[in-house]
């Protein structure tokens, strides 16, 4: 207010300077005199700018240009309502707290207003919502770590596993590293995701999963890391680094979001107990349709243990009875070559399908030139509440089915006796019911068929199946707690007997710091 | 590869018939609030698609691969920022391949931008439940702030269609107008009430409570996200007879029936609520909505 006194008489003086000053002026200084009232103009604007800038610093601790146009009068509020009372007000003078029109007249207009229809203590010019400010009593004046405010989302998650099998041999019996592999206490998956915007046109991502071994040992993988486009125009997106190949529902993702302790037996069994990754690079297009159908192709390395039913040397050196050949790549015959296309329309406001074809096709060890070719057919339906809390209730409905033809040559120099050809599939669904919020209750079926061989003995080629029930509390999104149980049955083979087993696991994770979203 | 051909024929006639037909701007927005306001802003200038049902939480949508398409085709997003959506927004953008909404972009209008939020907490620890780190997202429910974020609309709706932009900010000065009205009315009508206390079942309505001089400071969730509990709701009982409290505030996708439960035991009156147009019968608009909860409220508070 004094400011603006101060301005007001700055103003007057000139003013009364300019009406005495010409008439006692001779003609020739007029130019001088111009110019001095151009500089007393300068002045007067600097001071209204200094008073409207200072007003401003009053009115807001952090005094920044308006970035939203929401107060754009705001500048020059004669301070009504710098500590606005939390109750509505019912004196005149708070009335007033309507803003005046203009810049130029802040002791000029007022409104009738019988309520305030502005409120700088709401809406602020300022990017930062850490800073003190009127209203400070409304918002605690603190800085924000995290929160949108640092350059990466950066998380742990830890998934752990209770587990007893009427079977010894818990590792044999489950077809994932991530599932629990012995009786007792299992910690194989605790991971560090990162993830972010490197700059304008990518983004990254890293996890990277520590597991200990059944002799406490710590193993650590870097699960993936990868950089990916987000400015490509037409739809393209390009990625590039170590990542999970996108084939069907189960393999693009972490064992953290599945809705059982461990993988489908038709997973682990063709994909591979890893899942199917590896180094390479892939692009995707996003068809211009009004549905959603996206087209994906990749081409990965696919060599060793990530790529299991490719260019992966076996255990010691030996894969389905051979020895395996462990070759550099020769061509692009050598890589994994991945397509997938998928779809997906809503059937109504509550109901979702998606739809996706994969495939994934290379070379494998076995032979000089055996080939592997798996295809895969994924469906996903999803009905979800319209009146959801918290993402509950909600029913899912998840499949897949697999199918692989494996050239199994006759290893190196032709040690094998014979070169097979097998025909494995399989499939697995589930339904996950989400009865209330932070519950759900699910039921899988696996199967999973492997060709008969009189040669072939590997104890991954055993045909088998499996029905699961479990069900999850989930006290946040950040935590879970799981009971999972299973049976298994594995057929009898030209080598193996047969085996039944039910299992039992009690599963825990916790998740810290900022998770990335999941993709649907 | 003759399939090939007809595919990008194919292509090449969706695209051009999309640029010819598209005299309008695609605008999506994550929230049915936002929708009503960019429906206010741009009139029968744009076509506006929401992603979030009204009646649903707006922290946990389904990241559903239809909305990919739905942002792959926007000229303009609008979203809460504050991390509203930050469950299911950002995987949906990362798909979308959409330059024109990126932040910062004038095709991308995050509503919390310029409003001071409410509650920002001092410390960050998920042991209070779901925290905002940066403050209270759910702000429109303060006819004042939309007015802001309906500004911050109009803006970017004139930058992205420019010659359209006198009939937006045309559009938006009758809205401030209508608010401004509507807000002696709202006030009127709860100022036999001010100063009162109420109870709501998620904290989501502290500004409204702001704006209308009510202290919602009791919930039914121990803490926010965290379903009630017998013994949490045994100390809400007993604050409620203390305080004479008469209005319990519940949103669609809450328990109504615990709710019930406690207005029995209190005496108090459920007040049905809802932070979106659309959620409450004949609610179609924003003004529609906030005279929806003002009468509510004023009827329960008689």
């Amino acid at each position: 207010m004094k400011k603006i006194s101060i301005a007001a008489a700055c103003i007057c003086t000139q003013a009364a300077l300019l009406a005495q000053e010409p008439a006692a002026t001779p003609p020739n200084d007029i130019e001088a005199l111009r110019q001095q009232v151009q500089a007393l103009t300068e002045t007067v604007k600097t001071l209204q700018q200094q008073v409207k800038d200072q007003q401003d610093a009053l009115a807001k601790m952090n005094a920044m240009p308006s970035t939203l146009p929401a107060n754009e009068n705001r500048a020059t509020t004669p301070e009504p309502n710098a500590s606005p009372p939390p109750l509505f007000p019912t004196t005149d003078e708070s009335l007033v707290a309507t803003a005046p029109p203009t810049a130029t007249s802040p002791a000029g207009v007022t409104t009738t207003s019988q309520f305030p229809t502005t409120d700088a203590s709401v809406t602020t010019s300022s990017e930062t919502i850490s800073s003190s400010g009127t209203g400070a009593s409304l918002t605690a004046p603190v800085t924000i770590a995290g929160g949108g405010k640092t350059y990466m989302n950066i998380s742990f998650d830890g998934v752990f596993s209770l587990a007893y099998s009427s079977d010894r041999d818990l590792a044999h019996l489950e077809t994932g590293d991530h599932d629990p592999q012995q009786r007792g206490f299992n910690a194989r998956n605790a991971e560090i995701a990162l993830d972010g915007a490197v700059d304008p046109y990518f983004e990254g991502f890293a996890n990277i999963v520590l597991k200990l071994d059944n002799d406490n040992e710590t193993e650590i993988e870097l699960e993936e890391a990868f950089l990916q486009t987000t400015d490509l125009p037409w739809g393209l997106q390009v990625k590039g680094g170590q990542f999970f190949a996108a084939f069907g529902r189960i393999n693009p993702t972490h064992p953290h979001t599945w809705d059982f302790a461990d993988d489908p037996l038709v997973h682990g069994r063709l994909l591979g107990s890893d899942g199917l990754r590896g180094v390479g690079a892939q692009i995707s297009w996003i068809v211009p349709v009004s549905w959603y159908s996206q087209i994906i192709f990749a081409a990965q390395n696919g060599r060793g243990n990530t790529g299991y039913s490719f260019r992966n040397p076996g255990n010691n050196g030996v894969f389905f009875g051979r020895l395996t050949t462990d070759r550099e790549v020769r061509g692009l015959e050598d890589f994994v070559w991945l397509p997938r296309w998928e779809n997906s329309i809503d059937l109504s406001s509550t109901q979702v399908v998606l739809a996706g074809l994969s495939g994934a096709f290379g070379s494998n060890e076995t032979g000089a030139n055996s080939r592997t070719q798996i295809y895969g057919a994924d469906l996903l339906y999803k009905w979800k509440s319209p009146r959801a809390e918290g993402g509950f209730p909600f029913v899912k409905w998840q499949s897949e089915a697999m199918y692989r033809r494996f050239e199994a040559g006759r290893g190196v120099d032709q040690t094998f006796p014979v070169s097979e050809t097998f025909h494995d599939w399989g499939m697995y669904s589930q339904v996950i019911w989400g009865f209330k919020k932070g519950w759900t209750a699910g039921v899988r079926g696996d199967y999973l068929h492997m060709q008969d061989s009189a040669f072939t003995d590997d104890d991954a080629r055993q045909s088998r199946s499996r029905v699961s029930g479990d069900l999850t509390w989930y006290p946040t999104e950040f935590s879970k707690i799981r009971l999972q149980y299973n049976h298994d049955f594995l057929e009898a083979n030209d080598f193996l007997a047969e085996r039944e087993a039910d299992s039992i696991f009690l599963q825990f994770e916790f998740i810290l710091g900022a998770h990335g979203a999941h993709k649907f | 590869m003759k399939t090939i051909a007809k595919i990008l024929a194919a292509t090449a006639l969706l695209l051009t018939t999309s640029l010819t037909t598209h005299a309008k701007i695609n605008v999506v927005a994550t929230l049915p609030d936002f929708a009503a306001l960019a429906s206010e802003i741009g009139g029968d200038k744009v076509d506006v698609t929401v992603l979030a049902k009204p009646t649903e939480d707006p922290h946990f949508v389904d990241a559903r691969p239809s909305f990919v398409v739905k942002l792959r085709q926007a000229d303009v997003l609008i979203d809460g920022g504050a991390e509203l959506e930050i469950g299911w927004l950002p995987p949906l953008l990362q798909n979308a391949r959409n330059p024109k909404i990126e932040a910062g972009k004038p095709g991308r209008v995050e509503a919390s931008e310029g409003i001071r939020l409410m509650e920002v907490p001092a410390t960050l620890t998920r042991a209070a439940g779901d925290v905002h780190a940066m403050g209270n997202p759910h702000f429109m429910v303060d006819p004042i702030i939309a007015k802001a974020v309906a500004q911050h609309i109009a803006n970017s709706f004139a930058a992205v269609d420019p010659p359209n932009a006198a009939a937006y900010q045309a559009n938006y000065k009758k809205f401030e107008a209508t608010i401004n009205a509507k807000l002696q009315d709202w006030g009127a009508k709860l100022l036999p009430f001010k100063g009162q206390s109420l109870v709501a079942y998620h904290n989501s309505w502290v500004y409204f409570a702001h704006r209308f001089g009510f202290d919602i400071s009791v919930f039914l969730e121990p803490k926010p996200g965290i379903p009630p509990s017998p013994s949490h709701l045994a100390e809400v009982i007993a604050q409620m007879k203390a305080q004479k409290i008469k209005a319990i505030i519940v949103e669609p996708y809450h328990n109504r029936k615990i709710a019930e439960k406690v207005a029995e035991a209190t005496g108090a009156k459920v007040v049905d609520f809802a932070q979106f147009p659309g959620a409450l019968p004949n609610t179609e608009t924003y003004v529609e909505l906030i005279d929806a909860l003002v009468n509510r409220l004023g009827a329960a508070l008689q």
